[in-house]
C-alpha cells in the first residue's frame, strides 16, 4: 500500500516538474509600485563597491524603479543563468563573459539589442571596437559592454636593470624580445624571463591569438568556415614560443594558472604578457607596462588581444525589460564609465573617455601604468571568431599550443591537427 | 514462549516499509526523480540554452562508444580509484587506531584529524600546488636532498594524476578517521584483554579481532569513498583543470566540460548515464563479497 | 615507545615498560595532527597577511605585520551575520530531519525483513551515483514545483529550498544501517519478545548504543550542509537568503582573489565546524559499562 502511494506521488511529481520545464514566467515585475530591475554581477572588492554605489545613486534618481545588485561568483555564474533560464527565472541583467556571446545569443529571453543602441544617446560607435564586435554574433547585438582588457608586456624595472637589458621599446620586436628574456633568465636564481599560463584553456590561447595576428595570421577564414591558424603565420608565432620555452628555457610554463601573478609579485620573473587586472596584485615591484612586440618580417605592428565582456538583458516582460534597458543606457554612459574606471582601475569602455589626458593621468596615479594599457586599446583591431563552436576550436588550439610548450608536439603539425579539428567542429560535427 | 519467537522471525512488511516510507519518499522526489529527468536529457541535443532539444535516440551513446577522450577518462578514474580507496582506508584506519586511545589531550589531537575535512579544496589545492612546486616545493627539496632532482608532479603529464591521488587522500583521511573511530568504540574492550591473556600480541590482536570487527564500517568506507572517486571533480577543476594535456581530466571533468564549456548537455547527461551504470554494477560486486567478508557482531 | 597501547586505556594510567611523565603515543600524535593541519595553518597565516605579502610565491610563512583587522574587513564586508545565521539554520533543519528520517529507515534495513528491502536499498543507493552536476537543474525544477505549489519557503531563493533536497540523503541511511547491524541483535530479540515494538526497539535499545554513528553522522550532515556552495549558489537570488559560502565568493573576482579577506573569512566560517566537532566528541566515545553487554 505504501509502495502505490510513492510510486502515485512520484508520478504526480513528474507530471508537474515536466510541465513545468517548458514554462516561462516573469515573477513579480513591482515591488510596492516601483519596476525591479534584476542585477547579477562577478565583481568583487573596488569593482562591487563602485557598481553598489552607482545602483545607489540610479535608484535614488529614479524613484520610480528599483534596481537590486545580486553577487555571485563570476566564473560560475553562467551555470547559474543556465539554471535560470531553464526555470523560467533569469535575471533582468547579467554580467557575463564575451566568450560566451555566441552561445547566449540562442537564448530565446537575451534582448538583440540591436534597435535599441543604433538610437542617438547610445554612442554606440563610441565604444572601443573590439567591444562592439564581441557583443555581435551575426546581425544580433546579445549586449552591452561591460569591461574591456587588453593584454601588454608588464615588466619588472629592477631585474632589467639587473641583467643589463635595455627595458622594452614601442618598437621591439620578438628577437628583442627572446634575446631580453634570454638574458633575464637565470636557473639559480629560479629567475624566468617571462611566464605564459599554459593550462590550455582560453587563457592560453589568446596570448598566442595576439601573436599570431601580429604575424599576420587569422584564427578562421572570413567566412568563418575553416581554420586559418595553421598557415605560415600560425607556426611562425607558435615556433617563437617554442624557441623560448624548449630552447631557450627562457619561458616558465604556468600549466596550473595559479602562481602566474604572486612569481611576479615575488620577482622571479621578468616580464609578464597580462592585462590591466593584475597591475594591483603588484604592489611589492616596480613595474613598467609596454605594447607587446612585433614581428620583424611582418606589417601587422603591435597588434593586441583585448577580452571584452558583456551585460546582458533579458526579457522579463516589457516593463522590466525597459528598465533594465535604460539602466544599462545609464551605466554604460560616458560619465558613469569615468567613475567606474577611476574607482576600479579597469579600463574605460568608451573611447571619448579614454582619450581625455586628464582622465589618463588620474589612471596612471591610481594605478601606475594603467594609461599605456588605454592607449594600447587602439592596437586592438581583430576579435576571435563569434562562432558557437568557438570553445571546441578553443580546446584544439589550447591543446595544440600546450603539447609545443611541453615539447611533445612540433608546431606545425600541432595545428594541424588542431586545424583538423576545428573544421570538423565547423562543419556541423 | 516457543510461538512468541517464531512470531518474531516472520516478515514484517507493513512495519518495514511506514519505517521506510519518510526516507524513502523524500529521497525519490528529491533524488531518484532528477536522476530519471537527467536520463532524459541523454538521449537529446541539448545547449541548456535554447528550449529546442531534439531528440537524438541514442546517438549519444553511440558517439560516447568511439570518443578517445572519453575511453582516456574512463581509464584515469579507474586508476584513481583503485589508489584512492585502498589508500584513504589504509591511511585512515591507522590514524584512527592512533587516535582511538584516553592519552590526555586525546581530544584535541582528534578535532584536529576531524577539522581536516572542515577545511576548504581550494586551500587544500594551493597547499598541495606550493608542495609539489619544482622549483619552491618541500618535496622537490627533500628529494633533492637525497640526490633525486626535482620532479614536476602537477605539470608533467606522467604524475598528475598521482599527485591528485595524493592530495585527495590527504583532504579525506579525516573523514575515514572518523568513520573507523566511531566503530572502534564498538570493539569490546573484553575482547582484547582476553586475548592479551592467552599470549596474543598487539598487533596481531588487531588484525584477527579488530579488523574483522571494523569490517561494516569498512564496507560502508569502500561503497562510499568509491561512489566519491568515480565522482571526483573539485581538486581536478581547482588544480589542473583536466591537465597538462588531459592527464588529469576524469569522468566528472570531461563530463562538466561537455556541458558547461561546450554546451553539449545531452552528451554530458550520456556519460553520467555509462558512470551510473558503472558505479551501480561496482557497489552490486561489492556488497555481494561483503557477504563473505563482511561480520556482523 | 610501549608497544601495549594499541587497547584503549580507559584509566588513563602509564604503562609499566617506559617510564615517561606522558605517554610515549604523543610521538607519534603530534608530527600527525601537524601534517593533517597545515593547510588550516596556513589559511591562518595566509588571513593575517596583507594582500601583498599574500600575493607571493612561494609563499610567505611570517607575516611582517599581521594585520588581524583582515578579520574585521572580511565581516563588513557583506552581511556576514546574516550569512551564518542562513547557514545554522539551514544546518539544523537538515540534521534533524536527518537523524530521525535515515535512523527510521537505517534500522528497518539493517533489522527488519520486508517485501522489497533489497531492491529499495538498492534504489535509494543508486541515487548517490548520478554527479550533481547533472541532476541540478532537475532538482531545481522540481524545488520551483514546490515553491510555486506548496508554499512560498519551500522555493527558489528561500532557505526552505536549501533544506527540501537535503532532508534525507542515502548517504546517511548506509551509513546508519551499517552501524546499527553492529548493535547485538540478541538485545533486541530479548525487547521484541516482551512485547515492545520495532520503533521501542528501536528508541529504547538501538539507539542509545549507537550514540557515536549517531553523532559522527550529525557532525558529518552538519558538516555537508555548511560548506554546500553549488546548491545555494543555482537556487538563491538575494543577498537576505545566502549562505557563507556564497558569501565567502565575494573575495574571489573574475581575475583576482583577495587571498587574506578570503582566508579569514575561511576560518571564521570554521569555528563553528569546531565548536560542532569538539561538542560532538564528546558522544564518540561509547560507554561500554553501562550497556549490559556480555562479550
Amino acid at each position: 500500500m505504501i509502495k502505490r502511494q510513492t510510486a502515485w506521488m512520484a508520478a504526480a511529481a513528474t507530471v508537474a516538474a515536466l510541465a513545468l520545464a517548458g514554462c516561462g514566467g516573469g515573477g513579480d515585475s513591482t515591488s510596492g509600485g516601483k519596476t525591479k530591475v534584476v542585477v547579477w554581477d562577478g565583481y568583487e572588492d573596488a569593482q562591487g563597491k563602485n557598481l553598489t554605489a552607482l545602483i545607489a545613486q540610479y535608484n535614488k534618481e529614479h524613484p520610480d524603479v528599483e534596481v537590486t545588485q545580486l553577487v555571485s561568483s563570476s566564473d560560475r555564474v553562467l551555470q547559474k543563468v543556465l539554471t535560470a533560464v531553464r526555470g523560467g527565472s533569469p535575471p533582468d541583467v547579467a554580467y557575463m563573459f564575451g566568450s560566451w556571446a555566441p552561445n547566449i545569443a540562442k537564448i530565446p529571453q537575451v534582448v538583440d539589442m540591436s534597435s535599441y543602441v543604433k538610437q542617438p544617446d547610445w554612442k554606440w560607435d563610441d565604444f572601443y571596437e573590439g567591444e562592439r564586435q564581441a557583443a555581435t554574433v551575426g546581425d544580433k547585438i546579445v549586449g552591452v559592454p561591460a569591461l574591456v582588457d587588453n593584454l601588454a608586456i608588464v615588466y619588472n624595472k629592477k631585474l632589467f636593470q639587473e641583467a643589463g637589458v635595455a627595458p622594452p621599446t614601442p618598437d621591439w620586436t620578438w628577437d628583442d624580445f627572446r634575446a631580453a628574456a634570454k638574458k633575464l633568465t637565470d636557473p639559480s636564481k629560479k629567475q624566468y624571463g617571462w611566464l605564459i599560463p599554459a593550462d590550455g584553456t582560453e587563457d592560453t590561447v589568446w596570448h598566442f591569438d595576439a601573436m599570431l595576428w601580429e604575424a599576420g595570421g587569422d584564427i578562421l577564414n572570413s567566412d568563418n568556415t575553416k581554420a586559418a591558424f595553421d598557415s605560415a603565420a600560425g607556426v611562425e608565432a607558435l615556433t617563437m614560443l617554442q624557441d623560448m620555452a624548449v630552447t631557450d628555457k627562457s619561458l616558465y610554463l604556468d600549466t596550473t594558472n595559479a602562481n602566474g601573478t604572486k612569481l611576479m609579485n615575488s620577482g622571479k620573473i621578468g616580464m609578464l604578457v597580462t592585462g590591466p587586472w593584475d597591475l594591483s596584485s603588484l604592489p611589492d615591484i616596480d613595474y613598467g607596462v609596454q605594447v607587446m612586440p612585433s614581428f620583424a618580417d611582418s606589417d601587422a605592428g603591435h597588434q593586441t588581444i583585448a577580452g571584452p565582456d558583456n551585460w546582458v538583458v533579458f526579457d522579463n516582460g516589457s516593463a522590466r525589460k525597459q528598465a533594465a534597458v535604460d539602466f544599462v543606457r545609464w551605466l554604460t554612459a560616458a560619465d558613469q564609465v569615468r567613475t567606474t574606471s577611476l574607482a576600479s582601475g579597469d579600463l574605460p569602455i568608451r573611447e571619448s573617455v579614454g582619450s581625455e589626458a586628464s582622465f589618463r593621468r588620474q589612471l596612471d596615479q591610481n594605478l601606475s601604468g594603467s594609461s599605456t594599457f588605454v592607449e594600447n586599446l587602439s592596437n586592438v583591431k581583430k576579435a576571435r571568431p563569434s562562432v558557437e563552436q568557438y570553445p571546441a576550436i578553443s580546446e584544439a588550439m589550447g591543446q595544440a599550443i600546450v603539447a609545443v610548450l611541453l615539447g611533445k608536439a612540433q608546431p606545425a603539425q600541432a595545428l594541424a591537427d588542431a586545424a583538423q579539428t576545428t573544421n570538423d567542429a565547423l562543419s556541423g560535427g | 514462549m516457543a510461538g512468541r519467537w517464531r512470531r518474531l522471525g516472520r516478515s514484517e512488511s507493513a512495519t518495514g516499509w511506514m519505517l521506510v516510507s519518510p526516507g524513502a519518499i523524500l529521497i525519490g522526489i528529491f533524488g531518484l526523480l532528477p536522476v530519471l529527468m537527467a536520463l532524459r536529457l541523454s538521449f537529446q541535443k541539448s545547449d541548456l540554452l535554447t528550449p529546442d532539444t531534439p531528440w537524438v535516440g541514442t546517438k549519444n551513446y553511440r558517439q560516447l562508444a568511439d570518443d578517445p577522450r572519453f575511453a582516456e577518462a574512463i581509464q584515469h578514474t579507474i586508476v584513481y580509484t583503485a589508489l584512492f580507496v585502498p589508500g584513504t582506508m589504509l591511511v585512515g584506519l591507522l590514524v584512527a587506531a592512533a587516535l582511538n586511545r584516553s592519552v590526555r589531550f586525546i581530544s584535541v589531537y582528534r578535532t584536529a584529524a576531524y577539522i581536516t575535512m572542515a577545511v576548504s579544496t581550494i586551500s587544500e589545492g594551493i597547499i598541495f600546488l606550493w608542495l609539489t612546486d619544482k622549483d619552491y616545493g618541500l618535496v622537490n627539496a627533500t628529494l633533492n636532498t637525497v640526490g633525486i632532482s626535482s620532479q614536476p608532479f602537477l605539470a608533467s603529464t606522467s604524475q598528475a594524476l598521482y599527485v591528485i591521488v595524493a592530495m585527495t587522500i590527504w583532504g579525506w583521511t579525516g573523514f575515514a578517521v572518523i568513520v573507523y573511530l566511531a566503530a572502534l568504540q564498538g570493539v569490546p574492550a573484553e575482547l582484547h584483554e582476553a586475548a592479551a591473556i592467552d599470549g596474543a600480541r598487539p598487533f596481531t590482536r588487531f588484525r584477527t579481532i579488530t579488523v574483522p570487527l571494523l569490517s561494516p564500517a569498512s564496507l560502508f568506507l569502500v561503497v562510499w569513498l568509491s561512489i566519491n572517486a568515480l565522482q571526483l571533480f573539485d581538486e581536478v577543476y581547482l588544480t589542473t583543470r583536466g591537465g597538462p594535456l588531459h592527464a588529469t581530466t576524469v569522468i566528472v571533468y570531461y563530463l562538466w566540460d561537455q556541458a558547461f564549456v561546450q554546451f553539449n548537455a545531452g552528451y554530458a547527461a550520456a556519460m553520467a548515464y555509462v558512470l551510473f551504470v558503472v558505479s551501480v554494477l561496482f557497489t552490486a560486486v561489492q556488497f555481494r563479497l561483503a557477504r563473505k567478508y563482511v561480520h556482523y557482531s | 615507545m610501549t608497544t601495549a597501547e594499541m587497547t584503549p586505556e580507559l584509566d588513563g594510567s602509564t604503562p609499566r615498560r617506559l617510564r615517561l611523565p606522558f605517554s610515549g603515543w604523543h610521538f607519534v600524535l603530534v608530527p600527525l595532527t601537524f601534517v593533517l593541519i597545515v593547510p588550516l595553518i596556513w589559511m591562518v597565516v595566509t588571513s593575517l597577511q596583507t594582500q601583498g605579502e599574500a600575493n607571493r610565491f612561494p609563499p610567505v610563512l611570517l607575516p611582517h605585520h599581521p594585520r588581524p583587522a583582515n578579520y574585521v574587513d572580511a565581516w563588513h564586508t557583506a552581511p556576514f551575520g546574516t550569512f551564518f545565521v542562513n547557514s545554522a539554520l539551514v544546518a539544523l533543519v537538515v540534521v534533524v530531519s536527518n537523524l530521525v528520517v535515515c535512523s527510521l529507515a537505517g534500522y528497518a534495513f539493517a533489522r527488519v525483513r520486508f517485501l522489497g528491502s533489497k531492491a529499495l536499498f538498492m534504489v535509494l543507493m543508486a541515487t548517490l551515483m548520478v554527479p550533481f552536476q547533472v541532476t541540478m537543474i532537475p532538482v531545481f525544477l522540481i524545488v520551483k514545483w514546490f515553491g510555486d505549489h506548496v508554499s512560498p519557503y519551500l522555493g527558489i531563493n528561500h532557505l526552505g529550498a536549501l533544506m527540501l533536497p537535503n532532508l534525507a540523503t542515502a548517504f546517511g541511511i548506509f551509513f546508519l544501517r551499517q552501524f546499527f547491524q553492529t548493535v547485538p541483535v540478541e538485545l533486541e530479540e530479548a525487547a521484541r519478545v516482551d512485547g515492545t515494538s520495532r520503533l521501542g526497539v528501536l528508541f529504547k535499545i538501538v539507539l542509545p548504543l549507537s550514540m557515536p554513528a549517531m553523532s559522527t553522522l550529525a557532525a558529518l550532515t552538519i558538516l555537508t550542509s555548511w560548506n554546500d556552495f553549488l546548491w545555494p549558489l543555482i537556487v538563491i537570488t538575494n543577498q537576505d537568503q545566502m549562505t557563507v559560502p556564497l558569501g565567502l565568493s565575494y573575495f574571489q573576482g573574475a581575475h583576482q582573489t583577495n587571498w587574506p579577506l578570503l582566508m579569514a573569512g575561511n576560518v571564521m566560517s570554521l569555528v563553528p565546524m569546531l565548536i560542532v566537532f569538539v561538542v560532538a566528541q564528546r558522544h564518540f566515545v561509547q560507554s561500554v559499562a553501562g550497556t549490559g553487554l556480555k562479550g
